[in-house]
């Protein structure tokens, strides 16, 4: 494998694995915020214990979220850096507002989520998680508009052999933007619905002693997969007339169009299954027959959504920024295949091991239940207070 | 406006390592001031709610840096990149032992996690020091060994001071044996970040050269300025939340 091989292939590795996670926190995270709003108005322990809980589950998610956005954030910069060269004055202004506006803010109000169960008061705590799900969005917003860039570069003309900005607004209305944005965002939550529905049908299956609790989850998960899978292939659908404008040759490469392929058929088939099942919605938690089934159905929308990744990406070879500069060009002058095959190793070697390493540890919360959550556990009580307890 | 963005620049690097500085260097101390379990999950308890809200001044320099100084991006990253590499790997490997210490029950397991901690924390040093060397002498191909020796000893010093005066301002007379007031905490900040100021000042010239144009740093500006206010109350509601009056060392902690 050449040294272009290499740097494309640790790119495509740790950016696969980086959506894998991200696309999970992205639709978990409206989920949370509304189990955390239904807790803090009502008071009801059953919806604190949802949102410590799923809430568990989102956070141990976006551990390997963050480790492979940082490798994704300096690879640019490490492998790729002919795209700032050349296109940084455009490219580049949606990835700073993004870490500066979004990232920046999310990360700090996660922490504040995190560790201020029993700190904050009740409302400022629940103000916290719908910063960290608003600016989840706003990201996201921000990472399709520059990813939109490079396939359709509006806005920008050359000048003196770089990329020059000229119309900011036409990068935030980029054709290649505006369906392919809500096009993730329902894949967000098909994967947040699914996974809800899987664990519950799960824990249904093994005869949970939580029975209201996974009864009431597993139909919140199958209407939102349901919900988020309308939203998918709609805007899947939609965006067939914008890239025969800008991309007419897309899914001719082949991996393009066997990813778009399978990604289509995945989609279609739950979908269908899901339409099948969602006015059963009532019942479906007392049949124990289609439990299975629905474990067996959550990892579905993780594949689909890796196979639409490929074919965005793959299709638009072998340019990096279509029609402007080739993936070829854009690679950092001087790499060498050594560097990159050791940073690859290590990146893919670590990445690959946390990710199974924290799938094991969602799997092992799912599996113990909603009875022994670390998130938003009460203090031991000190030296002290036990003391004075045990004199009495 | 170029005056503006390598302010920005310079304020972002240098508050992560007077921020982070305090984890990275509660990382490497990790198994000298928690010889008990218990002690070292006190630490780690003290630490956690901040680490989210330190280590993405980092996440923020590199986005500055692509946006706002493009060329200065590629050559910097590139021209480093073994220790940037190396960097990462280190930043992952100790994250993830924050994140994963507590994950399941089990001596062994959080034992080994701690591990991560501290040798991640030592590769963050380690690496830093060296960028930081590297960066001083102008990123050269084979920059002088003495200066990156010299360098690291400085940086990983001045992280262990920080951390170990964040644990005694934090958890006073606790794993330290000694207090520490917040006056004496902002010193040690201001040593960690030295490291970093020297090399960032003599640089500047360099930067200006290299901003990106106007028109981006317009549209930059006009789009971050109004979010300014939200970025720095959100640091500052952290330390006010968890500052040792109110909830520092508190056990368990979510890490």
């Amino acid at each position: 494998m050449g040294v272009l091989d290499l740097a494309r292939t640790q790119f495509a590795v740790t950016g696969s694995i980086h959506f894998l996670f991200v696309v999970l926190t992205l639709g978990l995270a409206p989920i949370i915020a509304i189990m955390h709003t239904r807790h803090a108005v009502t008071g009801r322990p059953e919806h604190e214990r949802a949102t410590r809980f799923w809430g568990q589950i989102y956070v141990t998610n976006y551990a390997l979220g963050i480790f492979t956005g940082l490798v994704m954030e300096f690879q640019f910069g490490l492998s790729w850096s002919g795209l700032s060269e050349y296109a940084g004055d455009v490219f580049g202004a949606p990835l700073a507002i993004e870490t500066l506006g979004a990232f920046f803010i999310e990360s700090t109000f996660l922490g504040l989520w995190i560790f201020g169960w029993n700190r904050l008061n009740r409302w400022a705590h629940l103000a916290c998680i719908w910063m960290v799900t608003l600016t989840a969005y706003v990201s996201a917003f921000w990472i399709m508009a520059a990813n939109s860039f490079l396939q359709n570069p509006v806005g920008a003309v050359e000048r003196g052999g770089r990329l020059v900005l000229t119309d900011f607004g036409a990068l935030l209305s980029n054709p290649a933007l505006v369906n392919s944005l809500p096009h993730v965002v329902g894949a967000g939550l098909w994967a947040a619905g699914s996974v809800v529905m899987g664990a519950s049908a799960y824990q249904l299956f093994r005869r949970t002693p939580e029975r209201e609790f996974f009864t009431s989850a597993l139909r919140t998960g199958l209407l939102v997969a349901f919900c988020g899978s309308l939203v998918t292939v709609a805007f899947g659908y939609a965006q067939f007339g914008s890239i025969g404008l800008y991309q007419p040759d897309k899914f001719r490469v082949p991996l393009a169009g066997v990813a778009l392929a399978a990604m289509m058929g995945i989609g279609q088939l739950v979908q269908f299954l899901l339409l099948l099942l969602a006015p059963l919605t009532y019942w479906l938690p007392r049949w124990r027959w289609a439990q299975p089934l629905l474990v067996i159905l959550t990892p579905a929308p993780f594949l689909a959504a890796i196979c639409g990744w490929l074919a965005r990406e793959v299709g638009r070879q072998p340019w990096l920024i279509n029609g402007r500069l080739t993936v070829a060009d854009a690679m950092s002058h001087g790499l060498t295949p050594g560097m990159v095959t050791v940073s690859l190793v290590g990146f893919t070697g670590v990445l690959g091991l946390l990710a199974v390493t924290d799938y094991l540890l969602i799997a092992g919360t799912v599996r113990r239940g909603p009875g022994t959550v670390a998130l938003g556990a009460e203090d031991e009580p000190t030296p002290a207070v036990l003391e004075h307890a045990l004199s009495h | 406006m170029d005056v503006l963005w390598l302010g920005v620049l310079a304020l972002l690097l240098i508050g992560y390592f007077a921020l982070e500085g305090f984890d990275i260097g509660l990382g490497m101390l990790l198994p000298v001031l928690g010889r008990t379990q218990r002690d070292r999950d006190t630490i780690v308890s003290a630490m956690a709610p901040f680490v989210l809200a330190n280590e993405v001044w980092l996440v923020a320099v590199a986005g500055v840096l692509f946006g706002a100084f493009p060329e200065v991006e590629g050559r910097v990253l590139y021209g480093l990149y073994p220790l940037v590499v190396t960097l990462l790997i280190s930043w992952i490997l100790r994250d993830a032992g924050l994140w994963f210490r507590r994950r399941l029950d089990g001596a062994g397991w959080r034992a080994a996690w701690d591990w991560a901690v501290c040798a991640g924390s030592y590769g963050l040093a380690l690496s830093w020091g060296m960028i930081l060397a590297s960066i001083a002498q102008g990123l050269p191909e084979s920059p002088s060994p003495l200066a990156g020796i010299a360098c690291v000893a400085v940086v990983a010093g001045a992280f262990a001071f920080h951390g170990w005066t964040f644990a005694s301002w934090a958890l006073p007379g606790r794993v330290t044996g000694r207090s520490r007031r917040g006056g004496a905490l902002l010193v040690s900040a201001c040593a960690a970040a030295l490291p970093a100021a020297v090399p960032l000042a003599a640089l500047a010239p360099w930067l200006l050269e290299h901003a990106a144009p106007e028109g981006t740093l317009g549209v930059l500006s006009l789009i971050i300025a109004p979010l300014t206010p939200v970025m720095a109350g959100a640091q500052v509601w952290t330390w006010r939340t968890f500052g040792p009056k109110r909830a520092a060392g508190r056990l368990p902690s979510f890490f």
